[in-house]
C-alpha cells in the first residue's frame, strides 16, 4: 500500500516535472525543473530495482548534466547581457493529439507489459548462467563490458567526441574567469574542500571497485569524481586554459586507446575480438574510464582546450 | 510494530516535519537572509532526525556510520553555500527587509 503511494507519487512529480521543464516560464526555471526531473527519475529507478541505472541517473542525469546546463545558461546571458528573450515558440496544433496519442501508446505497452506472464529474456537468462566463468559478481557490469563490450565501446567514443565538437565550437580564445565563485577566499570554502575533494575521490573509488561485484561501476564513479574537478573549477583553485597539455589528453583518450588495444589483443592469439582477456583486463580498462569520462566532463565544464592552476589555488 | 520501529517512525515524522517547515519558510519569508535561514537550519535539522530514524531502523554500526558521515557533508555543504549566497546578496546591496514582528 505504501509502495503504491510512494509509486504513484513518483509518477506524478516525474509527469508534473517534465510538462514544467517544458513549459517553463524562464529558461532558468526549466533548467531547475529538469534537475529535479533527473532527481525523481533516478527514485523511480530506485524503485524499479535498478540501483545502478538510479545512481547513474543522479550523478550524471541530475548532477553533471545540471552543471553543464547550468553553466551553458551562463555563458547564454553574457552573451545577451540585456536578458533573455521571451520565449516566444508557436504551439503547434498537432502537439496535443501527438501527446495523446504517445501517451495512450506508453500506457498501451505498459498495459501489455503488465497483463503478460513475466518471462526473463533469452538473452538475460544466458548473462546470467555465464556470469559466474567471468568472476564479475554485478551482472550490469558483465554486460557493459563483457557481454556488450561493443556499445560501451561506442559510448566512450561519443563522449570524447562531443567534447571534441564543444571544443571545436568554443569561441573564446582566452579563459573565462566567470566560472568562479564571487569570493573564493572566504576561508570556508577552503575548509569545504579540504573535507568534500577527498571523500569524493574516495567515493569514486570505492564506486569503481564495487562495479565489479555490486552497484557502481566506470560511469558513475567518473561522474562523481567530475563532480570534484567542477568544484575545483567553480572555486578557483584550477583554471580553464586554452593551451592543451598532454598529461590531461593522454588521460581523455586513456579509456577509449585502453579498450581498443586490449579489444584488439585477443586477435593474436586468434581469440574473438573484444573477448576482455580476464578480471585484470576489466578492472584496468574500467579504471582507464573512470579517468577520462571524468576529465571529459570537467573539461566539458570548463569549455576548454585544458586546465592550470587557478589564481585562487 | 516493535520499540525500534516506533522510534524511528518518531524521528522520521519529526525530520518530515521540519523540513516542511524549512520549505515553507523558503516559500513565505520576506528576503534572501531569512529564506536562508529557515532553509538551512531547519532542513540540516530534519536531515539529523531522519538518518537517525534510519540509523535506528539499520541497527547496524556500518550504516550508522555512513548515515552520520551523510549528515555531517550535508551540514558542511549547506553551510558553505549558504554563506556564499548570502555573502553574495549582502555584496550586492540587497538589504535585510524590514518589516516589523507584529509581536514585539
Amino acid at each position: 500500500m505504501i509502495g503504491l503511494i510512494l509509486d504513484a507519487l513518483i509518477v506524478i512529480s516525474l509527469v508534473g516535472l517534465a510538462l514544467q521543464a517544458i513549459n517553463a516560464a524562464s529558461l532558468f526555471r526549466a533548467i531547475l525543473h529538469f534537475v529535479v526531473l533527473g532527481l525523481a527519475m533516478s527514485l523511480a529507478w530506485a524503485r524499479l530495482d535498478a540501483p545502478d541505472l538510479a545512481m547513474a541517473e543522479a550523478a550524471i542525469g541530475a548532477g553533471v548534466t545540471g552543471a553543464l546546463m547550468m553553466i551553458a545558461y551562463r555563458r547564454l546571458v553574457e552573451l545577451k547581457p540585456e536578458g533573455e528573450p521571451a520565449r516566444t515558440t508557436q504551439r503547434s496544433k498537432l502537439a496535443l493529439p501527438i501527446a495523446v496519442a504517445s501517451g495512450l501508446l506508453v500506457g498501451m505497452i505498459g498495459l501489455a507489459a503488465s497483463l503478460t506472464e513475466h518471462r526473463p529474456g533469452l538473452a538475460g537468462l544466458a548473462v546470467l548462467e555465464t556470469m559466474d566463468a567471468t568472476g564479475l559478481g554485478n551482472p550490469i557490469t558483465g554486460v557493459l563490458l563483457i557481454f556488450r563490450g561493443f556499445d560501451t565501446l561506442l559510448e566512450i567514443t561519443v563522449l570524447l567526441a562531443a567534447l571534441l565538437g564543444a571544443q571545436a565550437v568554443t569561441q573564446r580564445p582566452d579563459p573565462d574567469p566567470s566560472l568562479t565563485t564571487q569570493d573564493p577566499t572566504t576561508p570556508l570554502v577552503g575548509a569545504l574542500l579540504a573535507i568534500v575533494v577527498p571523500l569524493t575521490v574516495l567515493v569514486s573509488v570505492h564506486l569503481l571497485k564495487a562495479g565489479s561485484s555490486d552497484t557502481g561501476g566506470a560511469f558513475q564513479a567518473g561522474a562523481v569524481l567530475a563532480a570534484s574537478g567542477v568544484l575545483l573549477i567553480l572555486t578557483g583553485r584550477v583554471e580553464a586554459s586554452d593551451r592543451p597539455v598532454v598529461l590531461l589528453n593522454l588521460g581523455l583518450v586513456a579509456g577509449l586507446v585502453s579498450f581498443i588495444l586490449l579489444g584488439l589483443a585477443p586477435l593474436l592469439q586468434g581469440g574473438t575480438l573484444l573477448a576482455l582477456p580476464g578480471i585484470g583486463a576489466i578492472y584496468f580498462l574500467e579504471s582507464a574510464m573512470t579517468l577520462s569520462i571524468a576529465l571529459t566532463l570537467v573539461l566539458l565544464f570548463a569549455g576548454a582546450t585544458g586546465l592550470k592552476r587557478g589564481r585562487h589555488g | 510494530m516493535s520499540l525500534n520501529d516506533g522510534i524511528a517512525l518518531a524521528l522520521l515524522l519529526a525530520g518530515c516535519a521540519f523540513y516542511l517547515a524549512g520549505t515553507i519558510g523558503l516559500l513565505r519569508f520576506p528576503d534572501v537572509y531569512c529564506r536562508l535561514h529557515a532553509l538551512a537550519k531547519a532542513d540540516n535539522t530534519g536531515l539529523l532526525l531522519i538518518c537517525a530514524g534510519l540509523a535506528v531502523l539499520g541497527q547496524n554500526w556500518q550504516t550508522t556510520t555512513i548515515l552520520a558521515l551523510v549528515w555531517l557533508v550535508g551540514l558542511l555543504a549547506s553551510t558553505v553555500s549558504a554563506h556564499l549566497i548570502a555573502r553574495h546578496a549582502h555584496r550586492g546591496g540587497q538589504k535585510p527587509s524590514e518589516t516589523k514582528s507584529r509581536h514585539p
